[in-house]
């Protein structure tokens, strides 16, 4: 019996000094571990808008200036019409202008996405013409590296560089990953809307076009003014 | 100087660094050899942050090793290395977040690095502090020398670069020389960590 209470006494110390330990580095750690995923998310909205591009060796002092420089935050409500700061609700959605010579040149929405074992965080920017894509990053996500977690990677993510959201027609279709190459998968006059997939990666392919699906949907009367007229943003301001 | 050489702790740096070396020797820990060695950079830093949970693992259960009761023994093993992984990861996520980034999962995958287990399961539990830490710390090396070696090479051959700078002269491109793709994947890390395998036994038996 000694014995047996001896092994359990070891057990509960050990475990309250490592849950201790952890706890105090976790706390300790946290303000410099939320200001660099506020400093990636910024990265990461400059790269969806090509302002950086990958590989580039950025500091990030540099990004934060950048952001502030180039980059607007605004709220726009379900109609897409802009939303000033005191009439925000919590329906609203936050979207990202990129402004260069007084012009705005294109826009982030953010890409909230289920994934095939967690959430997928991302951006999606789109050029003022409401259609075209500018740039997608990856974030944030919980795919298996090496398959899934291939979405992060840069042959990946600039293949959506120059695709459409809508078909030639003119109508919302959305952006599809195709399974497997996207030549081979899809019709000449659909692979507009289509980029290849990754092999092994099926499952998070397909939610992620799902995903993005939704997203662009709720976005859409955003895009269709951007499709009517692009200067909208600037001038309500 | 045969007095150093022949003393235990000598010894045990010296199987970890060369004649047992974890990597290219017992052929451990080859999953994180394959994934983290594309780039110098981030395979230093998973040397490195091998190096410290191995030595403090093995410092700590070495202080305990006569209260650890027998029966829990793995499970304490596994619970003081698990504490010492989140730390390290934590501390990169904190002060290098790009690098933890590219490292992802592999730096909590540590825990399952049979180096560090098989260190303290076999050394740590036998053996007195000091030589248990300065052993975990020699594993570690040892286990960091071979990835930054196989990283060194598929850097320079698969991107032309070493710790991120170009090395390879532009000139060299434009007379034709292509990067070996090859190495970016993980057949050229398996290739690679054969040739030094192989290169390790060699030696080793012409002595």
């Amino acid at each position: 019996m000694p014995n047996a209470l001896k092994t359990l006494i070891f057990a509960t110390v050990l475990c309250v000094v490592c849950s201790l330990l952890l706890t105090a580095a976790s706390t300790g750690l946290q303000s410099f571990q939320q200001k660099n995923a506020e400093v990636d998310r910024q990265k990461n909205i400059l790269l969806a808008f090509g302002i950086i591009t990958d590989g580039q060796p950025v500091t990030s002092i540099q990004i934060q200036e950048l952001y502030r420089n180039k980059v607007k935050s605004l709220v726009v409500d379900e109609s897409g019409r802009f939303v000033p700061q005191d009439q925000r609700s919590p329906k609203d959605l936050p979207l990202y202008v990129y402004v260069e010579h007084d012009q705005l040149q294109a826009y982030v929405v953010p890409i909230d996405s289920r994934g095939l074992w967690g959430k997928i965080h991302g951006y999606l920017a789109i050029e003022n013409d409401g259609a075209t894509i500018r740039g997608f990053t990856v974030y944030k996500h919980q795919e298996t590296p090496g398959l899934g977690g291939e979405i992060e990677s840069r042959w990946f993510r600039k293949n959506f560089k120059g695709k459409k959201i809508v078909n030639s027609g003119g109508d919302f279709v959305s952006i599809n990953i195709a399974k497997g190459s996207a030549e081979g998968a899809v019709a000449a006059d659909r692979q507009i809307n289509y980029v290849d997939g990754i092999s092994g990666a099926t499952m998070t392919g397909k939610f992620l076009t799902e995903g993005m699906k939704q997203v662009l949907k709720e976005y859409e009367p955003v895009a269709i003014q951007f499709r009517h007229k692009n200067n909208r943003y600037l001038r309500s301001e | 100087m045969s007095k150093l050489t022949k003393s235990p702790t000598f010894k045990a740096i010296s199987e970890a660094l060369w004649q047992s070396n974890p990597i290219s020797k017992q052929i451990l820990g080859i999953c994180s050899a394959l994934a983290v060695t594309v780039q110098l950079k981030t395979a230093l830093v998973m040397g490195l942050a091998l190096t410290f949970v191995v030595a403090f693992s093995n410092l700590f259960i070495s202080l305990l090793r006569r209260q650890i009761p027998r029966n829990i023994r793995i499970i304490v093993e596994v619970a003081v290395i698990a504490t010492l992984v989140i730390l390290a990861d934590e501390f990169l996520r904190a002060f290098m977040y790009d690098i933890s980034k590219q490292l992802s999962v592999f730096v909590g995958l540590i825990i399952t690095n049979c180096i560090v287990m098989g260190r303290a399961e076999t050394f740590a539990m036998g053996n007195p502090p000091w030589r248990s830490f300065v052993d975990g710390a020699a594993n570690g090396i040892g286990y960091a020398s071979i990835l930054c070696g196989v990283a060194f090479f598929r850097e320079l051959l698969g991107s032309g670069k070493l710790f991120g700078i170009q090395v390879i002269p532009d000139g060299f491109y434009a007379a034709g020389y292509h990067d070996m793709g090859l190495m970016l994947l993980a057949p050229g890390a398996f290739i690679t960590i054969g040739l030094f395998v192989w290169l390790e036994h060699t030696l080793l038996k012409d002595k």
